[in-house]
């Protein structure tokens, strides 16, 4: 079902590209009410690299995300995730294509209610069929500042933990990318500040590759380097990005003629 | 408001499917039975016809009114609690606790009308293939003539409709007070419905295998405990699942989430319980009886005839309300879960160990209700089959236990999987944004 791309090979280790998406095209909707989410994007993230997608609502950066993940098919163009093309295939074969490749740390959190921190954090690991390893489960939730949470529920935790469990979760597969949506949307700046520098750490330390979506400048400047988008296409990047940098690029996104980089 | 209601019916009409459901099929029944009366009360009918006409319509009278009621009040609590949302929105737009009452009230009011309406052409079928049976079986002269007349008009539209304003009254109040349980309540009665339902099937004992009214204690004793089950079923669940030694994610996750979600599956499994208990005890003490009867060579009397009917006929009616009790409130509840189905799919899970979940949920509660549900029905069966022919186990308790098993399994596995996999078919990114 999925091809190794030209990258990947058939030897087993880590693709130079964490992430490659070749005019990739999406709609939404039919006919008149067509709206094209993206249009034509070609994008290619090396491994150990922190990128943070920006743009202003309705620009496409969720759509990005979500068919860069393999949560959502392109209609036409090419994704590889970790050097594998991701190909058509039903829900199962995308699913059991993400498990392992790719982590997910969502706005709205998405941790299970009925579970405690430390059955999230372990979920993926038992719906992959792969032995859990409680210590070091304990050792990524104690990382993230969680040691002492294990028990708990979600609805008993701040947003800001409820995050870090995210994070925990999504790092204990050991993915080659983490797709991040919004990760700081709902937090005040403190609990914010935190989770940014956990993302950071997973790339600095654990050499994980990070992919995420804002809005936020002050969360964008965490990452290596920040990809604009607009109108469902590319329009421009910058490199090691301040947040006075970025908010000002923000401002005159609008101005710019959007243009392939 | 009364307008808003109106309007909230006619732009989902999909959410009062099973309310107008509940409705029909209760009012079809009421008024099947008591144009019954209305057939005794003409005039040229013998005193043997009447009575029969009567009791029939008396006994199913009071039993649909009670079944009406439930069923409305399960699937309208179902509907509000879907709702909480839309409501919580009227309410900070500035409607008092008292107008959303009169909306929800006014909404069932409406869906009973039109349920009663549309049962008048069934019900007059119905009472007629019911007249036909009594003639044909000897229980009512051949020359009586059917009538469908005011009684049975006026007595299924009136219990029809304050049935359901009194259920959406108690659902609605039910989700504005915000659950303060009254647990001690709960459980005093529990114990009570136990206590009697025990005293009930043992006093079973001091009854002749001849006397007429042998069946009634054992049957009451089974559906009292299994009232009383029931209302303990949040406890029993909790006890199962602590005994449970599951492995594998799917059913990790199931019965994870089936102890955090004990209470509100506790409806579930009330209608599985009373569903296997009154129906099986029902069925198998009929069938001993007649065998009994048989065996004695006797030929039956007119009253043991129009009890055999009745007792099939009540057990036919419960089914079907059960039915649909389970079905509305595990489509709904499974409908209600697609949020968590999408973080379970985002967080890994492929959608077949999504319905892997649900299935072993499904499995559980399933075998928890019929274990209670079964337990029940012993407690009546075995004492009336002592009395009655000597055995302890009637041959005929396997077969009709089975019977009534499939249906449940049939049932709660059928809704809950084919709901599920639709739910299913909203990509996990939309279903977790939806309610977000």
């Amino acid at each position: 079902m999925f091809r190794s791309g030209a990258r990947g090979g058939s030897e087993p280790g880590p693709a130079a590209e964490a992430l490659r998406l070749v005019k990739v095209t999406r709609t939404y909707g039919t006919a008149e009410s067509a709206v094209t989410a993206l249009d034509g994007v070609t994008l290619s993230l090396g491994r150990g690299t922190f990128t943070a997608v920006m743009g202003p609502s309705g620009s496409g950066k969720s759509t990005l995300l979500q068919c860069a993940a393999g949560l959502d098919r392109p209609d036409s163009g090419m994704v590889w995730v970790d050097g594998t093309e991701l190909t058509g295939g039903g829900e199962a074969e995308l699913t059991k294509f993400r498990r392992g490749r790719v982590g997910f740390v969502f706005q709205q959190y998405n941790l299970l209610e009925t579970l405690t921190v430390a059955q999230n954090t372990v979920l993926p690991l038992k719906l992959a069929g792969r032995r859990v390893d409680r210590k070091r489960a304990r050792e990524i939730l104690t990382a993230v500042g969680l040691g002492d949470r294990l028990g708990h529920r979600p609805d008993q935790l701040s947003g800001g933990q409820r995050q870090r469990v995210a994070i925990a979760r999504a790092l204990v597969t050991e993915p080659r990318v983490i797709f991040a949506d919004e990760p700081t949307g709902a937090l005040d700046t403190r609990s914010a500040r935190q989770v940014m520098l956990l993302l950071q750490e997973a790339v600095r330390v654990h050499g994980r590759t990070v992919v995420m979506v804002t809005h936020d400048p002050v969360a964008a400047s965490y990452a290596d380097s920040v990809v604009f988008l607009a109108d469902g296409r590319l329009a421009g990047r910058m490199d090691h990005p301040t947040p006075d940098a970025v908010a000002e690029r923000l401002a005159h996104l609008g101005d710019d003629v959007p243009a392939g980089v | 408001m009364l307008v808003l209601a109106l309007r909230s019916i006619r732009r989902r009409p999909g959410r009062f499917v099973a309310t107008l459901l509940s409705a029909f099929l209760g009012a079809a029944i009421i008024m099947t039975f008591n144009s019954m009366h209305d057939t005794a009360g003409q005039a040229g009918v013998d005193s043997v016809s009447s009575q029969t006409l009567g009791t029939a319509a008396g006994v199913v009278g009071g039993y649909g009114t009670l079944l009406v009621f439930f069923a409305v009040a399960s699937t309208l609590t179902v509907n509000v609690r879907q709702r909480t949302a839309e409501l919580e929105l009227l309410r900070c737009s500035g409607a008092t606790p008292a107008q959303i009452k009169r909306m929800v009230v006014g909404e069932a009011v409406a869906v009973a009308l039109v349920g009663a309406a549309l049962a008048v052409g069934p019900a007059m079928l119905g009472g007629r293939a019911l007249l036909d049976m009594f003639q044909n079986s000897g229980q009512v002269a051949g020359s009586v003539e059917y009538s469908f007349g005011p009684i049975a008009l006026l007595s299924g539209v009136d219990i029809t409709l304050l049935a359901s304003a009194g259920a959406a009254f108690l659902a609605v109040r039910r989700v504005t007070r915000r659950g303060r349980e009254r647990a001690g309540a709960k459980r005093f009665l529990a114990c009570a419905a136990l206590v009697t339902g025990a005293a009930g099937a043992c006093s079973t004992f001091l009854f002749s295998a001849s006397d007429e009214a042998l069946m009634a204690p054992p049957a009451y004793g089974a559906i009292l405990l299994s009232v009383g089950f029931a209302l303990l079923s949040p406890r029993l669940l909790k006890g199962v699942l602590n005994r449970l030694p599951l492995r594998g994610a799917s059913g990790w996750l199931a019965v994870r989430n089936l102890r955090e979600r004990a209470d509100h599956l506790a409806g579930i499994l009330v209608s599985l319980i009373l569903f296997t208990a009154v129906s099986t005890a029902t069925v198998t003490m009929q069938a001993v009886e007649s065998d009994a009867v048989e065996a004695s060579g006797l030929v039956k009397s007119v009253d043991a005839k129009n009890l055999e009917t009745l007792n099939l006929t009540v057990v036919g009616i419960i089914a079907v309300f059960v039915c649909v009790m389970l079905v509305n409130s595990l489509y709904a509840a499974t409908t209600y879960r697609s949020r968590e189905f999408g973080q379970q799919r985002l967080a890994g899970a492929t959608p077949g160990q999504v319905l892997g979940v649900v299935g072993v949920e499904g499995v559980i509660m399933t075998l928890t209700g019929v274990f209670f549900g079964t337990v029940a029905a012993l407690a009546g069966v075995v004492p009336f089959t002592v009395v009655r022919t000597d055995a302890v186990l009637p041959d005929q308790f396997p077969g009709v236990w089975l019977a009534m098993v499939a249906v449940s399994a049939a049932v709660t596995l059928g809704t809950s999987l084919a709901t599920a996999r639709r739910v299913l078919r909203t990509p996990a990114v939309g279903a977790v944004a939806l309610a977000a």
